[in-house]
């Protein structure tokens, strides 16, 4: 496949505490070519079905991706990845583990993670705890 | 007793706190932050001063019968942390009309829809000190009373009790 054939797409990866999902886009954001339903990955015994929800959910999606002509993803990771873990935690890297596995090249690993702001903020990274 | 009340900015800390008759000083952190000049630098982009944690912790030293109101209120040390929630698009809506920007209420809307400031509460404190109050359909008086209530001891823990990341979809 010649460099031109590929095409490229943007999953972005929700990970919240006790869930993960995906949307993937076209690189403008503006398309969507693929979506986890959020129920998907729910509820599932926190300790352990996270990252394995979470790799289901990646590789359902991926076969969306693939069947509508994607052959690379960047990947946006957004969200504290899950309860007493650290981020990106085990939820986002399943995902982006799944994706590889499925045969998709995956591009830049980026982590978007909002900040909690009114008229303060707190400073990045770890500290005064 | 030290308790924080943490929660994304929109929450309905300031307002909720306001309404306590409780025996413990209400410390609004970001009165003190302003008054106290304890923050390090400014975030422009998100006009937000960056909280000095270690200044903010000193000056909390020996003020032990608090509850402290903040969305950076988990960060000390507590004995109880309550984590005020409310659905995201509720809380853009709460943000707007409290004269913030479109961009200040998405973020914070994408933090609430991620459950940021609850993870960071568990991951500090753990299980057995978090208590969620999902306050989308509360009056302020009943989020009041929720806090009145973790005081007493009268309120299991909990957390991940709401699920908003569909937000996000
Ligand atoms: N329980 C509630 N239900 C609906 N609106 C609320 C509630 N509590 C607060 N508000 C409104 O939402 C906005 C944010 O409340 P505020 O107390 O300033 O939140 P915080 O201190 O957590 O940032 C305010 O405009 C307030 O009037
Ligand atoms: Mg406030």
């Amino acid at each position: 496949m010649s460099q031109d054939d590929d095409k490229w797409g943007i999953a972005h990866v929700h990970a919240s505490f006790n869930n993960t999902v995906m949307t993937v886009t076209d690189l403008t954001g503006a398309e969507t070519i693929a979506k986890s339903s959020g129920g998907t990955a729910v509820k599932q015994n926190r300790d352990e079905a996270s990252p394995y929800a979470a790799m289901q959910m990646a590789e359902s999606v991926a076969e969306e991706v693939k069947a509508a002509g994607i052959t690379g993803l960047h990947v946006h990771v957004r969200g504290p990845g899950g309860n007493l873990q650290k981020s990106p935690g085990p939820g986002a890297q399943a995902t982006i583990r799944a994706l590889a596995r499925s045969g998709i090249e995956i591009g830049r690993i980026e982590d978007v993670t909002p900040i909690p702001h009114d008229g303060s903020r707190a400073p990045k990274g770890k500290g005064g705890y | 007793m030290r308790i924080a009340v943490t929660g994304t900015p929109g929450t309905g800390k300031t307002t909720a706190t306001d309404l306590l008759e409780s025996r413990l000083d209400i410390v609004h952190l970001n009165e003190i932050l302003e008054s106290e000049e304890l923050y390090t630098e400014v975030d422009a982009e998100r006009e937000s001063k960056v909280a000095d944690l270690n200044g903010l912790s000193d000056w909390l030293d020996g003020r032990d019968d608090a509850m402290i109101e903040s969305h950076l209120a988990h960060r000390f040390e507590v004995d109880r942390v309550v984590v005020l929630r409310c659905e995201p698009e509720s809380l853009e809506d709460r943000l707007l009309e409290r004269g913030e920007s479109r961009a200040k209420a998405r973020e914070n809307a994408e933090s609430e829809a991620l459950d940021v400031i609850l993870a960071e509460a568990v991951e500090e404190h753990g299980l057995e000190s978090v208590y969620e109050v999902d306050t989308t359909d509360l009056e302020p008086e009943t989020v009041a009373d929720e806090l009145e209530a973790v005081v007493a001891g009268d309120r299991e823990p909990g957390a991940g009790e709401v699920e908003f990341v569909g937000y996000l979809q």
